[in-house]
């Protein structure tokens, strides 16, 4: 079976000449359908820069992003702006201030065309339903929520637009753990429900290590390693894998000694 | 042993256009000689604001209302005057904060800055003479071409190499108590773990006392030797690292460590609800020179 | 809003700005009923009671042709909020558009948009109004005009600022992402976040906007007689200091009224407005 999504040779360079910034560099990897992906990497390393491209915020510069066995084109049809949904960073600033909740989820709804228009804010409270919140928080402006339901609205937005592929960028970095947690789950299982497939872009070792199926670990614009996760946990091959390893901060003993073993005496 | 930092029934209330907030329903906390105590909570469990009412800087507002006993050394804070509260930071108590870039002058450089620290404990200090001590300060974090880093703007080093600085600046003056305010959290992974292992090696040189607070259990647990856990103003746990994380006492504790991914793996954490249980009383584990 | 009005009202400084302004816009609206003498606003000659103090039937004095100065100041007011008001309903709507967007689309379009707002700003306001004044007939159209041409660019220069820096927040991305259209983006996710700074800024406004029209009437370049106006009251009675001071003195007290209450909600609402962002 084809990948959902295919990375060939994708390279970015943002200017030109010798002020140019290579961004991303010849970088390959799929995504398969119904899985989660994990990109690693310290700032720099160009995952943000990755995210865009899939998105289509700005095109590649070198090399092909193929969705669904076809290659994407740089001006993106509604079919595959539905198809590919992102989940921000910062929950609050994610969401406009100055408009209510359902009517930020609903924009996704008008554009692309989804359902009868009367039905459009039925829809909305089924999103926000599916993702743990009542249906008449719709009426709410984001001021109102706390930080872990700003989070589940735009998991919601997100949903509503009926996607297949997911950009989760950094989704539960600017949570509290508790919430954290709650969110983390949440995601998991709308995943396994809806068969959808997740990048999910983080620095959290931790985090990749209890979500993800495969990791790609990124430096610089490079992808320095792409294996299942298991494997990245148990026989690290790349030296900046274990030192990212070694870096991450452990609460019990168990996973100090996973830690000390695998980051193999490099100095963190 | 005494307690270079002593909090008594630390009260703090925010009036506002909605009315008056309590922010903390007080705090008790207190830091040894050498010791490094950390502060953990999340957003908006008053962990920050402590750290802020130790400086005197909230005290200054006008719509905040302490109220407790501060005690630095066994002297009383709050028979101080503004001026002489302010006379102790960057002396007797320094601080180091969450972007190391941010919390440094962009317009002056590195040395100028430096300087400026160093003649906060000694006026009158002359450049030349600044500058060979804040080499041998930077030195001391790992920093070996001090010359450029000294002539060199924030903005033109990186942010690991601004932590450094910083933590060499906070120290500069032998302070007996450093306030770290989850120092690197806007620093990348690697770079954290380096800064933190090099502020720990530092403090433990110098015997500086620190008040450590953050939201980071794994971070806490390799740098604190004993934690204070807050939650919404009231601390519910205390006691020596080792004995809170082998066997947290309390429900908000626990509930807090079933929520931080593992890296040993096992599914993503099941935060166990129960938050009426985290009103409980506060558990209170014995030794580490209690 | 129910916040904002009841801070308003709370505070005595902006209650105040709201009692001035008030007093002005009724004065203004009920003329014909409160004027002692309503048919004075136009050319009414009375030379028993010309040039005359403050009495019991005149209680602001008499001007130098023997009409009432205070029904002619309640009748000025009109004349001075309506260019108020007319100017900033042309002035805002265009500086807003232009700002925005200049400020979301970037490249060319902010390049032509924002230098040819930077033309505007680069002549002194008043001398503006002025040459435009020269080349066309003093009336009080000309005269909105005039100070419309003047006022925009500051709406797309603020404007401009806010839309710059809320196109790096993450909701206009989102939007972006889903597809929404320029259109879309800029007005119904950019513009409410710009609302409460225009707001502000178009109750400041007010003040000076009837400060630079009494300006123009001042120098002859605003509204003609008989229609009263409080800069060219001012004006007028100017040439006949100190001896005839409440000529002068009270046209002038109605303009500090009407600038000062309005600056003062002004001050109010940016505090207010400023908090909630």
């Amino acid at each position: 079976m084809t990948p959902l999504l295919s990375l060939r040779h994708v390279s970015k360079t943002f200017g030109s000449g010798p002020r140019a910034v290579r961004a991303v560099r010849d970088v390959s990897f799929d995504v398969s359908r119904g899985e989660c992906l994990a990109v690693v990497g310290e700032s720099g390393s160009g995952k943000t820069t990755l995210a865009n491209m899939i998105l289509g915020v700005f095109g590649q510069s070198s090399g092909e992003i193929r969705f669904d066995g076809r290659a994407l084109p740089s001006r993106r049809t509604l079919e595959h702006r539905s198809a590919i949904q992102l989940v921000q960073q910062n929950p609050l600033s994610s969401l406009n201030p100055k408009r209510s909740v359902g009517a930020s989820i609903r924009l996704g709804l008008d554009v692309f065309g989804i359902g009868r228009r009367s039905d459009r804010w039925r829809l909305v409270e089924n999103a926000l339903e599916e993702v743990g919140l009542p249906g008449d928080f719709r009426r709410r402006a984001p001021a109102a929520l706390s930080g872990g339901q700003c989070q589940r609205v735009a998991i919601a937005r997100a949903l509503a637009c009926q996607p297949r592929l997911v950009i989760l960028d950094e989704p539960t970095s600017a949570l509290d753990v508790l919430v954290q947690a709650r969110v983390l789950r949440l995601l998991d299982g709308l995943r396994r429900t809806k068969g959808l497939s997740y990048v999910f872009i983080t620095h959290d070792l931790s985090v990749v290590r209890n979500v993800a199926d495969r990791v790609a670990v990124f430096r610089s614009g490079e992808l320095v390693e792409c294996a299942e996760t298991g494997a990245i946990f148990e026989n690290p091959r790349a030296d900046y894998t274990r030192r990212l390893i070694g870096a991450v901060p452990v609460i019990t003993d168990h996973e100090l000694k996973l830690r000390e073993s695998l980051s193999g005496g490099l100095p963190a | 042993m005494s307690a270079v930092l002593e909090i008594r029934d630390l009260h703090l209330r925010f009036r506002g256009h909605s009315g008056v907030s309590e922010v903390l329903h007080g705090v008790s906390l207190d830091i040894r000689a050498g010791e490094r105590v950390a502060l953990v909570g999340e957003s908006g469990s008053g962990k920050s604001v402590t750290a802020r009412i130790v400086l005197g800087l909230l005290q200054e507002l006008p719509y905040a209302e302490v109220s407790g006993g501060l005690f630095l050394e066994g002297a009383d804070l709050n028979r101080l005057s503004r001026r002489q509260w302010q006379g102790l930071r960057g002396t007797s108590i320094s601080m180091i904060f969450q972007d190391p870039t941010s919390s440094l002058n962009p317009v002056f450089t590195i040395g100028a800055q430096f300087a400026e620290v160093l003649r906060r404990r000694d006026p009158g200090l002359p450049r030349g003479a600044a500058d060979e001590r804040a080499g041998a300060l930077l030195r001391s974090v790992s920093i070996h071409d001090h010359a450029r880093v000294l002539d060199a703007y924030p903005f033109q080093l990186s942010g690991g190499m601004n932590q450094r600085v910083v933590i060499a600046m906070a120290l500069a003056n032998h302070p007996s108590l450093l306030i770290a305010d989850e120092p690197g959290t806007a620093l990348d992974v690697t770079v954290q773990a380096q800064t933190l292992k090099l502020m720990h090696d530092l403090v433990e040189r110098s015997g500086t006392a620190v008040l450590f607070i953050s939201h980071n259990l794994g971070v806490v647990r390799e740098f604190a030797d004993r934690v204070f856990v807050i939650y919404r103003g009231r601390i519910v746990e205390r006691g020596p690292t080792a004995a809170i994380f082998e066997a947290p006492g309390h429900a908000y504790t626990r509930a807090l460590m079933a929520a931080v991914p593992r890296i040993t793996g096992g599914g993503p954490p099941e935060p166990n609800d129960g938050e009426t249980a985290f009103l409980d009383p506060m558990v209170v584990h014995e030794g580490g020179g209690a | 809003m129910r916040r904002t009005t009841v801070i308003l009202l709370r505070n005595p400084l902006s209650m105040l700005g709201v009692v001035l302004v008030a007093a002005v816009v009724i004065s203004a609206a009920l003329a014909d009923y409160i004027a002692p003498f309503p048919e004075h606003r136009g050319a009414v000659v009375d030379f028993v009671h010309f040039n005359q103090g403050p009495t019991a039937r005149n209680v602001m004095g008499t001007d130098l042709v023997g009409r009432d100065l205070f029904s002619r100041i309640l009748y000025a007011f009109r004349i001075s909020l309506l260019l108020g008001v007319v100017v900033l309903a042309i002035a805002t709507p265009i500086g807003t558009f232009v700002g925005l967007l200049a400020g979301y689309l970037g490249g060319r379009a902010e390049f032509a948009l924002m230098r040819l707002t930077d033309v505007f700003l680069s002549i002194p306001p008043l001398v503006l109004a002025i040459a435009m004044m020269g080349v066309l007939e003093p009336t009080l159209l000309n005269a909105m005009l005039a100070v419309t041409a003047m006022w925009w660019p500051w709406y797309a220069r603020l404007v401009y600022n806010i839309t710059r820096s809320e196109r790096e927040e993450g909701y206009v991305l989102a939007a972006e992402v889903i597809g929404a259209s320029t259109l879309h983006v800029t007005f119904r996710e950019i513009l409410p976040n710009c609302l409460p700074a225009i707001i502000t800024k178009m109750t400041l406004d007010m003040g000076f906007v009837i400060i630079i029209a009494s300006s123009l009437s001042f120098l002859g370049l605003g509204v003609q007689p008989p229609t009263p106006d409080l800069g060219s009251m001012v004006a007028e009675g100017a040439r006949y200091l100190p001896d005839s001071w409440w000529l002068t003195v009270f046209p002038g007290l109605a303009i500090l009224v009407a600038v000062f209450g309005f600056n003062l909600i002004g001050d109010a609402l940016r505090e207010i407005l400023g908090a909630d962002q």
